[in-house]
């Protein structure tokens, strides 16, 4: 048994109590709940945790509501004494005797049995040891084993303690997934979600192995600057060390982000100069697209005469050469979102010259074929920048994710639709790369923002929604966990919501506090949750057996906001400019006129492939390599000047002379 | 376990009846209706003074009651065993908030000395009070005996907290009840008496109209109460509320101050003082109409504050 267990059995609390343990007939003490009364001026509060000390016994609870009462009967008989007056009740010699009242919540009896009512003795706050064993803390935070990630500092009354999460808990494999939910802009939800990501980089205990975070910025420039230090209080600073962490940026972060239709400009608002290094285009090709084709497709697409055509070419079409004795004996190469579409006009051609009775090409239909390439093709019209035609390919490191290192996959600037397949795809790759152990981490943690949009309560059944269930009900078993964060939890699906081990609240809208699933929290608890200050938190985790009050610092890296003040994204370049600044990026001293010179003249596909290739290999001689991606240069013919048809001279000609 | 069990638990041992009886009048002291006329100081008629505007105390104020509970126990033969309870207090306001400064409580045991000595060792730690065995068993009689003991073991810790109060502080002390219950309370200058009680009215013909319809708000001329000879006092009647349409003693008290020109020069501050700490009213009590908030608070504190 932990020596701070015995401790605590045996000793009496060393703060002065500050209230006494009450129980009638009406409101009786029980083994979960309990209620004493205090001093008018007591410092306790909604969400203060406290200890009682009985015969023997000890009891933790935390104040879940509060009632103050005087003796007065009715309020008619303030009326009478005031004489009606409101200004002469504050003239009254003496005041009613009041009594403050409080509920709490049981969190744990000291000795667990035989469970028995709250014994009616003093009541004390709780301190550091008693918070850890309030919380149950004691099991995960001490020994060589512990797994406590520190999230913020519980404080009532002057004391205050550090609250730890359970690591095997947060990321698994007990339970995992974290959601946090409050009103935007005051529940400091993005904070709360960098904090505990860099507290757990920084107390991730060895034992547990590797982790790392991949993060989708799906607004502004929320997650843009995870890198960069920001402006932290004294206070701020205060927190970290009681919390035993240091207010640094994160050490190492990638950031992802499409290019524009452009295919040079990125679409993203960290495109400051000065932060290029550390940004790389997101690129994807027919490949990357056609293995997530479901999420294309909407509800009325999904048959099986579609599925099936997609599995035709992803299977023997696409990546490998295909005859087709149908297609003249042609030989195709579909490597890229233009050849496909050579392949589709292909066939289209065929049935045509079918005529009557070609509507079949292999036992696809003709309408399923042509349904198939307006989705494909659509996604690469719509998310020009993000898919390419060309084939090159811009990735994540797969199998090469280093130990705490961060990836931003900036998506705010990209279509729904392609969104969907940004979130699909890099889930999907996280899930296959951690089952086959060869991701490079063990951990990995993925926030997605504004979850009510990705995985609402109502509407369709979405491949993303679909995904995102499915990560949350099986990701803790391979260390894949669902970081995420809604305005509304009721309007998120409940099971993706449910299966997070730990939830968070911030500051929250009266009408979502309304819905049934807040039904579990006392009105005072809801009021305290209404008018939360910034940085202040409730928390719910598997060892708290009812939920906690806690403040964090502010995280030690740039908001989003300060980011872009201080880093203001570059202009959009002409097409010349900023290829020119995408090769800077990998060789600052190269000169504007040496790339103008081997640009010039080429078409933009031919430099945008070339482009991309370099950036993706990222060579030791990026220019030289730049100038091989471009190939030799083909020298127009100069057509030869046409002569023209001399006319023909004859005497009746009436203009042969002039 | 509280006196009053142990006691039933012994008779019931012992094959002696014990029941559980509230006596009459159990909760308070006993007083007998009659008119005692008083002296108007000055000379008749008795006279009505408007007093001004409620004004609250400028000094410290302390409040000081006692409360009195007895229930009839058992038999031993024929003879009853009472149980009481005494306890007395001096709560003093600080701030706007009554702390107590004083308090005593008592567990008392009475019946005839045949009764207690066969009650032994289930008397302790209760005081056993003898009461007389010169007539023959009355079993009626015996119980107002009983009131009468218990009303002087309630005066007398009454009396006990008054005086050690007064070697610690000099605040103005209000007493709800008569002055008259100690020569040191009536020399007492900053003691006053808060009476509710009309069992004794001090006038008869027009004096007693007068008395009775007192408009709210107003006081009397004093008067000295004719059954306080020993322990002189200047009282004077003072209506707190509008009595229309109500009985006409709704609202009304005697004040009591010790018989000095000093304190006669005072009865209208007095009167707004008392007429200031109507409120907060002290409903639920039915007396709210003359019981002052802060003595209200004092017999709350006794009567809640556990056993003696």
């Amino acid at each position: 048994m932990p020596t701070a267990y015995l401790s605590a059995m045996t000793s009496p609390s060393k703060t002065p109590p500050v209230g006494r343990v009450v129980a009638t007939e009406l409101k009786p003490s029980t083994p979960h709940q309990f209620y004493f009364w205090t001093a008018r001026e007591s410092p306790v509060g909604i969400g203060a945790i406290v200890r009682v000390d009985g015969e023997g016994r000890v009891a933790f609870g935390v104040v879940t509501d509060g009632f103050a009462y005087s003796d007065l009967s009715t309020p008619i008989h303030a009326v009478i004494a005031a004489e009606g007056d409101p200004g002469a009740a504050w003239r009254d010699p003496t005041d009613r005797v009041e009594i403050r009242l409080y509920a709490a919540a049981v969190l744990r009896h000291m000795p667990e049995e035989p469970l028995q009512p709250v014994a009616l003795g003093e009541v004390h706050l709780a301190t550091d040891d008693d918070v850890v064993l309030a919380l149950r803390m004691d099991g995960y935070t001490v020994g060589p084993n512990a797994t406590g990630i520190p999230t913020g500092v519980y404080a009532a009354g002057g004391l205050e303690a550090p609250v730890y999460l359970d690591a095997d808990f947060l990321l698994g494999p007990e339970a995992a997934h974290f959601n946090v939910t409050g009103v935007s802009g005051l529940a400091t939800k993005t904070s709360a979600v960098e904090f505990l990501i860099s507290s757990t980089f920084q107390t991730f205990p060895a034992h547990k192995g590797s982790v790392a975070a991949v993060c989708f910025n799906v607004k502004g420039p929320d997650l843009l600057f995870l890198d960069q230090p920001g402006t932290i209080t004294d206070e701020d600073r205060r927190l970290y060390q009681r919390l035993g962490l240091n207010p640094v940026p994160f050490p190492n972060v990638r950031y992802y982000a499409p290019f524009k239709a452009d295919g040079v400009n990125l679409n993203s608002l960290r495109t400051h100069e000065g932060l290029q290094s550390t940004t790389e285009p997101l690129v994807w090709g027919l490949r990357e697209v056609l293995d997530y084709a479901e999420v294309l497709l909407n509800r009325d697409d999904i048959d099986a005469k579609a599925d099936a055509f997609i599995d035709f070419l992803a299977e023997r079409v696409v990546g490998k050469p295909y005859t087709d004795d149908l297609l003249e004996n042609r030989t195709f190469e579909v490597k890229s979102f233009a050849d496909l579409d050579a392949f589709f006009r292909a066939i289209f051609a065929f049935m045509e010259q079918m005529g009557k009775g070609g509507e079949v090409w292999r036992t696809h239909h003709i309408a399923t074929i042509r349904k198939v390439r307006n989705r494909l093709g659509n996604i690469s019209t719509r998310s020009k920048g993000l898919v390419t035609d060309a084939g090159q390919v811009n990735d994540l490191p797969w199998q090469h994710f280093e130990d705490r290192s961060v990836h931003v996959i900036d998506v705010a600037g990209l279509d729904p639709l392609a969104q969907d397949l940004v979130f699909a795809r890099v889930v999907s790759k996280l899930r296959e790369h951690l089952e086959r152990r060869d991701l490079g981490v063990q951990h990995v943690m993925v926030f997605v923002d504004e979850l009510n949009k990705y995985a609402p309560a109502d509407g369709q059944d979405t491949y993303v929604r679909k995904m995102l269930l499915d990560l949350s009900e099986r990701g803790r078993y391979l260390g894949l966990v669902l970081f995420s964060a809604q305005q509304f939890r009721s309007q998120v699906q409940r099971r993706v919501v449910g299966n997070a081990g730990t939830a968070v609240y911030g500051r929250m809208d009266s009408d979502e506090l309304a819905m049934p699933g807040y039904g579990t929290l006392s009105p005072a608890t809801k009021a305290k949750l209404a008018s939360l200050p910034k940085g202040e938190l409730m928390i719910r985790h598997p060892h708290f057996t009812q939920p906690i009050f806690v403040r964090f610092p502010r995280p030690a890296m740039l908001s989003g906001r300060e980011g872009v003040e201080r880093f203001p994204p570059a202009p959009d370049l002409p097409f010349m400019e900023a290829v020119v600044r995408r090769l800077r990026s990998l060789v600052p001293k190269v000169s504007r006129d040496q790339i103008a010179s081997l640009i010039d003249g080429r078409r933009e596909d031919e430099v945008r492939q070339a482009l991309h290739a370099t950036i993706r290999t990222r060579p030791e001689d990026p220019i030289a390599f730049f100038r091989n991606c471009l190939g030799r240069r083909i020298a127009a013919e100069a057509p030869a000047e046409r002569r023209g048809v001399r006319g023909v001279r004859g005497a009746n000609d009436p203009y042969a002379n002039s | 376990m509280p006196v009053g069990g142990r006691i039933r638990k012994f008779l019931e041992d012992h094959g002696h009846p014990a029941v559980h009886v509230p006596a009459v009048g159990s909760h308070g002291r006993s007083e007998d209706a009659k008119t005692a006329l008083a002296e108007v100081v000055g000379g008749a008629p008795l006279t009505i003074v408007p007093v001004g505007s409620p004004t609250p105390c400028p000094h410290s104020m302390a409040f000081l009651d006692g409360i009195q509970h007895h229930e009839l126990v058992g038999y031993i033969g024929n003879l009853p065993v009472i149980e009481a309870t005494v306890a007395a207090a001096v709560r003093e306001r600080q701030g706007r908030s009554l702390r107590t400064i004083e308090v005593v409580r008592e567990s008392l045991v009475l019946a005839r000395p045949a009764a207690l000595a066969a009650l032994r060792s289930a008397l302790e730690p209760a005081r056993a009070i003898a009461l007389p065995d010169r007539d023959p068993e009355h079993p009626v009689r015996d119980v107002e005996l009983a009131r009468a003991e218990i009303d002087r073991a309630r005066m007398r810790l009454e009396r006990l907290v008054r005086d050690r109060y007064r070697a610690k502080r000099d605040a103005w002390l209000i007493v709800d009840g008569s002055l008259a219950e100690s020569p040191l309370w009536t020399s007492d200058a900053r003691m006053l008496g808060v009476a509710k009680s009309h069992a004794t009215m001090p006038f008869d013909g027009e004096d007693l109209s007068t008395y009775l319809r007192l408009p709210f708000g107003h006081r009397t001329s004093l008067f000295r109460p004719a059954s306080r000879r020993e322990t002189p006092v200047f009282a004077w009647g003072l209506r707190l509320w509008p009595w229309a349409g109500k009985d006409v003693l709704y609202g009304l008290v005697r004040l009591e101050t010790p018989a000095t020109p000093a304190a006669a020069s005072m009865a209208d501050e007095i009167s707004r003082w008392v007429l200031a700490e109507r409120a907060p009213i002290s409903t639920p009590d039915p007396r709210w109409d003359r019981l002052l908030y802060g003595v209200h608070l004092v017999e709350e504190y006794l009567r809640v504050s556990g056993e003696p």
